[in-house]
This record gives structure tokens, C-alpha cells and sequence, in this order.
């Protein structure tokens, strides 16, 4: 026991004083931070876009420019709101899940059926001031001020020489150096490019399609036409596509004589659903947003545990073949035995995998404790709603168990190579395996009794991947037993037949064995 | 450092000591290994007093490593059985062997007294003791200045020193070491000599393997000599010096075949390579029996009237040994 216990030490300090095992650690809290403020300054830092918009019809000039001014409401709602979560006085996760994806299906459905009308109420009610004031009280007194954000998308004059009244054909002609960047358009005197050209057509109004109407064949863009470069901002013309499509249809409800206001409230009518859990004790049955986390955490523990799991059977492995190749096993051999040292070297690494958890888990917290904002002071949340479920505790289980069943295996390829490259040869096909569970764990979550599922947990090489999926759907106890059985005594058979190969492994020099020859060498050693 | 140099087997500490105590550390019966069709040991028996230095000498491939490896219960020998203090198996007894492999190498990254340190300590050394004896022999043995070194830093010899006083830092009853002296220029072998020494004056048994025989005859007291995995010899470096015959190399421009009477004198061959070819003297090589007193050619050359202007007798080496006793295989060996 001594002796494991000094080869485990000697592994996890080796481990841990490299500089690869710190940078190993720290690049996922890094790349965490860093994609977490990139976000917010990718989408503050677009660019201001200008435009050019032709109306030949003269009807729509009024519909596209409030389209417009609608989307640069709707940037400053959006921030408005975050606004309001970083800084109301009081924050509470724990709302009911009924009031809270109600607020979120208003929200969709009217954006789905009306978004302009849920802006123009924004706008009518006031706007952004009237927000302010409203929302005043129950916001921290050391607020910084609300910054509205600037325009993005502005209006540019056509440039000299180009006639409005010109064809289409020959309009878009003009300005195709321009919307392709090769020219700059000038605006307020100062050069800037072209992003987008609106072009509505004199005789536009034929192209107005109807249910029912023969669908034509195009010959040539019909509708209005919306040239830019750029194919994936589509902010701007799904902004006037609706804006103009409201207009047609006001005018449509006008011509059949229906009043559009109760249209509008028609369309805005619905039927709250409440969603109750069944094994919730009476009272308490209203599913809250804490719930559905919890539900849907096994997919973060499954992740977690793959990729803390890989990392460790890859020093495992890089770490036998460097004894290996550099022949200190026959030392090592000639001073314990080869049990001894397969399982002080499972601790130390284990323990530098714990390590890695540990230190992702500390910065994690480190990150929300001092970095405060409505979207980590959610993520804290759901971290308490997580910590706090019993899920730690299948985790840790699972998490033990998984790394005993595949480190031994690794353990024994590490054996069999002399070096990396052999032995990632050997690795692949293990690594497909942790693939299939990993790719199920949505699917799973969603159907954790799934027949399919189920059978497929009784396999110890997805057992710790698949039952932890399952962990929070309380699986039926003959799963939960069974598969527990199944696997330990998996991880006993495993750890025993791989210290045999890795006993037999270590001393051989040359290519790795094939599958028939490790077995009659299994075989001869008996 | 000089005293071992000139040291001749006759008067090592072995050798008065196996005199005196035929106790045996190590004892192989009739140890076989084969691989498949292949034979790499065969039948080898031997028995090693303690306080030895014992070389196992033989050409590449003989079977060295592969008997070292049985000896210290590494691999099983197909056939036959191993005792080693007291035991039969070394993993019994690990903790009083030390053991230099023949391939060498170290955990790159470790600083190198840490390395002896935890190398001590898988022998059962405490932590403190380890480390107290890592320094000691850092300092005793040159490499004081390198003791916080990474071993990566190290020069090929130097992490090889190093690998020799991590097999020996908790002072084991047993050191075996395979090819100690491959890889070491001639100031560290000579370091590495006293090292064997020093250990061997401690009670301290020794075996090393070597092809290089100079090192076996300043320093051992006994030898195994092996080829294809077969024993060749066993015993007292004189014992093996017998097994050819002894020379007496003579320089003359007399004829000197008339000393072909003196009883003992088993043949007389001209050594036409030796000789000097602007003068009429020629050289002559004299195989001369046991027994023979090489100062009775001597006498005879005065009485014979024959000038001398060279007399040379000297012990055969362990290389004419070697080459003598094992000279075909080895070449066999080199050119497969």
C-alpha cells in the first residue's frame, strides 16, 4: 500500500508541475471568459450599415422607414431589458415555470404573429423614457445610466449621377460597384460603405401573392428587391418584409371593410399552460425553472465526465509509454510489483483528474462571484438548484467508476505501444465508443425510459455515461441495481485482465500485439 | 581511484572473502528460457559468494540482459530454478537488490536528487533517510552541482551516474548492473570502478555485465562467461586466464627453435606482424605450459647463447580469454 501510495504521489506531482497540465487546466476557464465577453462586444462593435432605398411605387416609403426605426427600438428594448436584469434590486430563479415560458410565449407569439404591434405598443406607450421612469423603483439605487445604442442602419443618398426613376435593371446596374465594395458611397462628406440596396419597383403591387392565387413563375426578381453582399444579417429586410407585409395587410382589412384593431386583438388572445410535476409533493407540484435545470444538468455532468475522463487516460497513456520507451519500468518492476505500480499510477492520475474538475469548478465560481450580471448571477443559480440536487453523488459514483473501467483499458494499450502514435491507433475505437453515449445525451434526457436506452445502459462502457443521463429521471431500481452490479463487477474483470496485459505488456519491445497474439500470450501466462 | 586499477584479482575483497565464507547470494539451477523456437538461455547454473564482484561477460546477444531479467523475477525461466538471498523469488526480497538496467533511462522532467530520492524510497527508505543519502552520493560521487537539475539537462553520462546511484542509494545487499560502463568516458569509468568497489569493501555483492573486458579483470573476482545462451565458464578470473595458454614473447636475430627443449615449452611460432621490418631481428612467440617457469627460458637463451634484445611474458588477458573461448560466436553474432 506504501508503495502505490508513492508511486500515486509521485504521478500526480510529476503531473501537476508540468507546464501542458496548467495549460490544459486553465484553457477551459480562459476560452470560458473569453467567449463570455467576446459575445457582448462582438454585438456592440457592428458596424454602422448604410443603405439606399428607391420607392418607385411611392407607397411604402413610410412602411420601410418605420421598419427601420422599429428594429433600432427593438435593439434598444432588447438592451433595455438586459438593463433592467442587471440591475433590478431583487432577482428570484425560483418563478414559476408557468409565468415564466407564459411571458416567453407572449413574446414569441407576437413577434410570430404581430411583432410590429408589440413594438408599436413599446413605442406608443412611450418608449424608452417611459420605460425608465416605470421600471425606476425597482431598480439599485448606483445604477450607471441606460446608454441606448446607436443606429445601425442608416439611410445614404444615391450617389451623384444615378436616376431614381431609372429602370430597376439599370438602377441596380449603377450601383453594383458600390454594393460590392469596389466604391464608396459618400455620407455626410466622409466615405462609407455600401450595405444594402432597397428597391421596390413602380408596378410592385402585382406581385402581391395570395392564398389561392396560381403561384408564377419568376422570370426575374419580383417583389421588392433587397441587394447586399452580406447574406447572413437579415436583420434589415426581415425587418421591412414585415413592416411592409402589416401594410399590405392593413390596407387588405381596409378594402374588406374589417376593422384592423380587433384583428390585432384577436391574434393576441391565448390559453396559459401550467406545467406540473406529478411527483412533487401536493402543493408543490408547479414545475419551476429550478426543475427543468435540474432535469436537463446530467447532459453538463455526462460532458464534464467525458472530457475530464479523456484528459486523464491521455496522461495515463502518454505517461506508461514514456516509462515505457524509456525503460525505467524494468526498474520500476524490479522495485514493486506490477500491480502495485498499474494502481498507484490509476490514483495519481485520478487524482490529477480531480485536480482539473476541482480547478474548472473554482474559476468557474471564482468568475460569477466576481464578475456580476444578470446572465451569471442565472448561471449561479442553476449551480446552486445543481449543487444542492442529488445528483452530486451519482456523479461522483459515476465519475469513479467510469475512470476505473477506462483507464484500465487505456492502461493496457499504454502497455502494449512503444509509442503515442501506436497507441492512438489503438485508442481510436474506444473513443468512438464514449462518442455514442455522448451524442444520445439530449435524446436521452428527453427519453431517459426509452426501451433502447435502457437496454443500452446495461453496457459498462456506456453504463456510467447513460445512467448518469438518466440519473435525474429517477430510473426504474432494477436499471439503477443492475447496471451497478454489471459494472463493478466489469471494473474487477477489467482491472484484472489489464494488469495481466500490462504485466506482460510493459517488458515487450516492438509492434503491439494483434488480438490473437495477446490472447495466446494471455493464455501462456496462465 | 589508482589502488583498484592495479588491483589484481588475486588480493580483491572477493576473493579473500569467498575463502573464507561459501555462503551464496544468488544461485541459478539449470535456468532455460525459451522464446518460441528460440532459445536464449540455456541451462545456466551458477552460484555467486557473497561480497563478490561478478561479471557476467559474453558478446552481444549472448543471453546477459535475458538472465539478469530471470534472476531479478522480471520474466519466468522456462525451465529450472532461481534462489536469491535466501529466496526464490527477488520481488521477496526487492528491497535488498539494486538493479541498473541495460537500456537506461530516467524520468526526464524529475530534478535529480528528487529521482534517487523516490528511487530509495520505492526501496523502502524513508523519505528523510532518501533524501539525506541522495545528497551524500551526489556529493561523493562529482555531481553535487547538478543535484537540482532536471534530469533533462543532463549528459548522456552524467544521467547515467546518476541512474547508477539511484539502483545503489539504499545500499542493497545485491547490485546487479547491466553494461554500467556502455556510454561512460574513461574518467567516469574509472568513477564508476571505485563506485563497484567501494561497494564490495561494504559487503556489498556485485554483479555486472560487460563485453568490455578490461573492466571485468581490474575488477572482478569471479566470471560468467556466456555465448548463445549457453555457460562457457564459470569461475575465478585465474581459473578462466588457464584455460589458454600462457606466452612468453621473445626478440632476436637468433634463431631461438632450439628452445623447443626446455620441458614445457608447447610451441614456437614466428609473429611476422611484430616484426620490424628495416632490421634483421625477429619476433617469436612462445606457448609455454602452467607449470613452466617463464625465467627457465630465460636461463636457457644464456646457456643456448642466444641475444635477446626482448623478453616479454605476460598473463594472458581475459580478451584473449574471451576471444579464445568464444571468438567464433561472437563473430557469428556480429554479422547477423
Amino acid at each position: 500500500m506504501n508503495m502505490i501510495r508513492l508511486i500515486a504521489w509521485r504521478e500526480y506531482m510529476e503531473n501537476v508541475k508540468t507546464k501542458g497540465f496548467w495549460a490544459g487546466i486553465l484553457i477551459f476557464p480562459i476560452i470560458f471568459t473569453v467567449m463570455y465577453f467576446l459575445q457582448t462586444m462582438l454585438s456592440n462593435s457592428t458596424p454602422t450599415r448604410y443603405y439606399i432605398f428607391i420607392d418607385q411605387s411611392g407607397e411604402y416609403g413610410e412602411a420601410v422607414e418605420t421598419a427601420i426605426e422599429r428594429e433600432h427600438q427593438r435593439r434598444i428594448l432588447g438592451e433595455f431589458v438586459s438593463y433592467l436584469m442587471d440591475n433590478r434590486k431583487e432577482s428570484n430563479l425560483e418563478l414559476s415555470a408557468a409565468a415564466g415560458t407564459n411571458a416567453a410565449d407572449q413574446l414569441i407569439d407576437n413577434a410570430d404573429a404581430d411583432q410590429v404591434a408589440a413594438l408599436d405598443e413599446w413605442l406608443e406607450s412611450g418608449g424608452l423614457n417611459f420605460a425608465l421612469t416605470m421600471a425606476s423603483p425597482a431598480l439599485k439605487e448606483d445604477r450607471a445610466a441606460f446608454e441606448q445604442p446607436s443606429r445601425q442602419f442608416i439611410a445614404a443618398d444615391l450617389p451623384e449621377g444615378i436616376d431614381s426613376s431609372a429602370s430597376p435593371e439599370a438602377i441596380a446596374q449603377a450601383l453594383r460597384p458600390y454594393l460590392s465594395g469596389e466604391r464608396k458611397i459618400v455620407v455626410d462628406s466622409r466615405p462609407g460603405d455600401l450595405f444594402a440596396l432597397i428597391l421596390i419597383p413602380a408596378n410592385v403591387d402585382d406581385d402581391i401573392s395570395r392564398p389561392g392565387a396560381m403561384p408564377q413563375s419568376p422570370s426575374g426578381p419580383t417583389g421588392i428587391q433587397y441587394w447586399a453582399r452580406n447574406l447572413t444579417d437579415s436583420r434589415l429586410p426581415d425587418a421591412i418584409i414585415s413592416s411592409i407585409n402589416a401594410e399590405i395587410r392593413n390596407r387588405e382589412y381596409i378594402d374588406l371593410g374589417v376593422d384592423n384593431q380587433i384583428v390585432r386583438s384577436v391574434q393576441r388572445t391565448r390559453m396559459p399552460i401550467s406545467q406540473l410535476d406529478p411527483t412533487a409533493a401536493i402543493g408543490e407540484e408547479a414545475v419551476s425553472v429550478a426543475d427543468t435545470f435540474r432535469q436537463l444538468a446530467p447532459i453538463g455532468f455526462v460532458y464534464l465526465m467525458f472530457i475530464s475522463l479523456m484528459q486523464s487516460v491521455q496522461y495515463l497513456l502518454s505517461n506508461t509509454i514514456e516509462e515505457k520507451s524509456n525503460r525505467i519500468i524494468e526498474v520500476l518492476l524490479a522495485s514493486v510489483t506490477a500491480g502495485e505500480l498499474m494502481m498507484g499510477k490509476l490514483l495519481g492520475i485520478g487524482l490529477s483528474g480531480l485536480t482539473t474538475i476541482a480547478v474548472w469548478l473554482l474559476s468557474f465560481f471564482l468568475f460569477i462571484t466576481l464578475y456580476q450580471s444578470s446572465q451569471t448571477e442565472l448561471i449561479s443559480q442553476i449551480l446552486d438548484v445543481i449543487l444542492s440536487s442529488e445528483l452530486i453523488p451519482w456523479f461522483i459514483f459515476y465519475y469513479f467508476a467510469g475512470y476505473a473501467l477506462y483507464s484500465g483499458i487505456f492502461l493496457a494499450i499504454g502497455s502494449l505501444c512503444n509509442t503515442l502514435k501506436e497507441a492512438q491507433a489503438m485508442m481510436m475505437p474506444m473513443i468512438m465508443i464514449q462518442v455514442i453515449p455522448l451524442a444520445m445525451m439530449v435524446f436521452v434526457v428527453r427519453d431517459p425510459h426509452n426501451t433502447i436506452v435502457r437496454a443500452m445502459s446495461w453496457f459498462p462502457l456506456f453504463t456510467p455515461y447513460l445512467m448518469m443521463n438518466r440519473a435525474a429521471a429517477d430510473p426504474p431500481l432494477v436499471d439503477l441495481v443492475g447496471t451497478t452490479i454489471v459494472l463493478l463487477l466489469s471494473i474487477v474483470f477489467v482491472l484484472w485482465l489489464s494488469g495481466k496485459v500490462f504485466r506482460m505488456g510493459v517488458l515487450r519491445t516492438g509492434q503491439p500485439p494483434r488480438l490473437t497474439e495477446l490472447l495466446r500470450m494471455l493464455r501462456h501466462r496462465n | 581511484m589508482v589502488d583498484s586499477a592495479v588491483q589484481s584479482p588475486s588480493d580483491s575483497p572477493s576473493h579473500s572473502q569467498e575463502e573464507t565464507t561459501s555462503h551464496s547470494v544468488l544461485s541459478l539451477k539449470n535456468v532455460s528460457k525459451t522464446y518460441g523456437e528460440f532459445t536464449a538461455v540455456n541451462d545456466i547454473s551458477l552460484s555467486i559468494p557473497k561480497g563478490s564482484i561478478y561479471g557476467f561477460l559474453g558478446p552481444n546477444g549472448a543471453g546477459k540482459t535475458t538472465t539478469i531479467r530471470m534472476i531479478l523475477d522480471i520474466i519466468e525461466p522456462s525451465s529450472g530454478s532461481v534462489s536469491i538471498l535466501g529466496h526464490s523469488s527477488a520481488l521477496d526480497v526487492r528491497n535488498q537488490i539494486g538493479y541498473l538496467p541495460e537500456e537506461k533511462g530516467l524520468y526526464k522532467k524529475m530534478k535529480v536528487w528528487a529521482l534517487i530520492q523516490y528511487f530509495a524510497m520505492l526501496k523502502g527508505m524513508k523519505k528523510h533517510e532518501a533524501k539525506t543519502q541522495a545528497w551524500h552520493l551526489l556529493e561523493k560521487y562529482g555531481l553535487k552541482d547538478f543535484a537540482e537539475a532536471k534530469v533533462e539537462t543532463l549528459s548522456k553520462g552524467m544521467s547515467q551516474k546518476v541512474q547508477v546511484l539511484s539502483a545503489v542509494a539504499h545500499e542493497p545487499e545485491l547490485v546487479i548492473l547491466d553494461e554500467p560502463f556502455s556510454g561512460l568516458d574513461p574518467v567516469n569509468q574509472t568513477v564508476l570502478e571505485d563506485l563497484i568497489t567501494d561497494m564490495a569493501r561494504n559487503g556489498q555483492t556485485v554483479i555486472f555485465s560487460t563485453h568490455v573486458m578490461q573492466h571485468a579483470e581490474r575488477l572482478c573476482g569471479h566470471i560468467l562467461l556466456i555465448a548463445k545462451g549457453r555457460k562457457i565458464f564459470d569461475g575465478t578470473v585465474n581459473e578462466a586466464k588457464a584455460t589458454i595458454p600462457r606466452r612468453v614473447m621473445l626478440e632476436s636475430e637468433d634463431d631461438v627453435s632450439s628452445l623447443n627443449s626446455i620441458e614445457g615449452v608447447i610451441e614456437i611460432g614466428r609473429d611476422e606482424e611484430l616484426d620490424v621490418s628495416d632490421s634483421a631481428k625477429q619476433q617469436w612467440q612462445l606457448q609455454i605450459s602452467e607449470q613452466l617457469n617463464p625465467q627457465d627460458i630465460l636461463r636457457s637463451c644464456f646457456e643456448k647463447n642466444i641475444s635477446l634484445s626482448r623478453f616479454e611474458f605476460t598473463e594472458p588477458s581475459l580478451h584473449d580469454v574471451f576471444v579464445h573461448l568464444v571468438g567464433d560466436d561472437a563473430k557469428e553474432h556480429a554479422f547477423r
